[in-house]
């Protein structure tokens, strides 16, 4: 047996070495390991910024209760008590046509008021993965609302996702 | 284990192959032939997938062997993933498409005509393939109404290319075995409506860039 052939068997057997472990490296990682990568951000909701008649940014100086209506007729408080904020967020249902919600704002003197906002959106399934949670993002197409309290409600930015920074609507409430 | 690993255990195959590869570019001058006949080749790694997860590819190549130095290289596959009502989320996902990559391998050893090689590659990919997506109704947190959640045979498709590294060795008569690490980077794709998909066939989990690995058996024909 010549030297140069005992060479070829040597490094045959390191070849196959490799070949053989690189198998095993590769049947235990499927064995072992899976990874998740979900959104650490994932809430879908609409942001509401409140503004003054001449378009900035304003703080609430009453106070505000939002609550819808469920399937089953009965309510659900959404917001409690706002005050003193300029902003607020609401959730946003996942599928339906148009949500209706119920603004109901009251001042320092113990006036109320009571005002229906609907929302109407195209609902937009989003898949990130199979080991995420299913959501809804949406693309706001219109309002109609009751102005007891409420001047006016504007779409800023229709598109509603996973972005917190966005603004969607800003709204404008009645002077006293 | 981590991309991040994997991607350590790449760059290192990667120096020990350029330490070996002295010349590896340069045309041997000597009576080989330079057409050397036509491999095909089978990926266990793929097949082994399918059976252990949820997704997995059937892959067989071409391989014209051009002086036992560069590989032309023709892959051809079939990627599914069957993802059924998965227990924590309740999505199904499933797919069946074909694929395909076209490159080129290079021989990088010195001695080139031994029967074992360390070979550097590109290839380009592509598929076109259709996404069921489905997840079983669910109650709206806020207002309970019923959801529904899917799509039917959403079309989709990618394009992407891969660099690779690996080693091929003789095992005995026409037979070889080895493998290849893949860094795959995608290049063009349409995701349909879910504006994401899962698992893109040939490519992998879908993300921008991922790690792959073929382990194939080889007989020179």
């Amino acid at each position: 047996m010549n030297e140069e052939y005992k060479q070829w068997i040597g490094l045959r057997k390191i070849w196959m070495m490799l070949c053989a472990a690189f198998f095993i490296l590769h049947s235990s990682f499927f064995i072992s390991c899976s990874s998740i990568n979900c959104p650490v951000q994932n809430t879908v909701s609409t942001h509401f910024v409140i503004c003054d008649a001449d378009g900035n940014e304003t703080t609430l100086s009453d106070t505000l209760w939002v609550w819808t209506k469920r399937s089953d007729d009965t309510d659900t408080l959404l917001l409690n008590r706002l005050i003193g904020k300029s902003d607020f967020s609401l959730p946003i249902s996942y599928s339906h046509p148009e949500d209706m919600l119920v603004f109901f704002k009251g001042d320092i003197n113990g006036t109320f008021t009571l005002d229906t906002l609907w929302l109407k959106k195209d609902d937009i399934p989003h898949f990130e993965s199979v080991d995420c949670p299913a959501h809804f993002f949406h693309q706001l197409t219109g309002t109609r609302y009751t102005r007891n309290g409420i001047d006016s409600i504007t779409i800023i930015d229709p598109r509603v996702d996973y972005d917190p920074s966005k603004t969607h609507l800003h709204i404008y409430f009645a002077a006293h | 284990m981590t991309q991040a690993r994997l991607i350590c255990i790449f760059t290192s195959l990667l120096i020990s192959a350029s330490a070996w590869s002295q010349g590896f570019l340069k045309w041997e001058a000597d009576t080989v032939p330079m057409f050397r006949g036509v491999a095909v080749s089978f990926d266990l790694a793929g097949a082994t997938q399918l059976q252990l997860s949820d997704y997995g590819q059937l892959e067989g190549a071409v391989r014209v062997n051009l002086h036992d130095q560069y590989f032309p290289t023709l892959e051809i596959g079939l990627g599914k993933a069957s993802h059924e009502n998965d227990e924590v989320t309740g999505i199904s996902y499933h797919t069946s498409a074909p694929y395909f990559r076209l490159g080129c391998d290079v021989n990088l050893l010195k001695k080139k005509h031994t029967g074992n090689r360390i070979f550097a590659g590109f290839r380009y990919a592509y598929t076109h393939y259709k996404i069921d997506l489905d997840r079983q109704n669910f109650p709206d947190p806020v207002w309970q109404w019923d959801t529904g959640f899917g799509v039917k045979d959403e079309p989709c498709y990618q394009h992407w290319a891969e660099v690779l590294l690996g080693i091929d060795a003789k095992v005995a008569g026409p037979l070889h075995m080895g493998w290849s690490v893949r860094y795959r980077k995608r290049l063009a794709h349409d995701d349909g409506k879910p504006e994401k998909t899962w698992y893109v066939p040939g490519y992998g989990i879908q993300e921008s860039t991922r790690l792959g690995y073929t382990f194939n058996l080889t007989i020179d024909i």
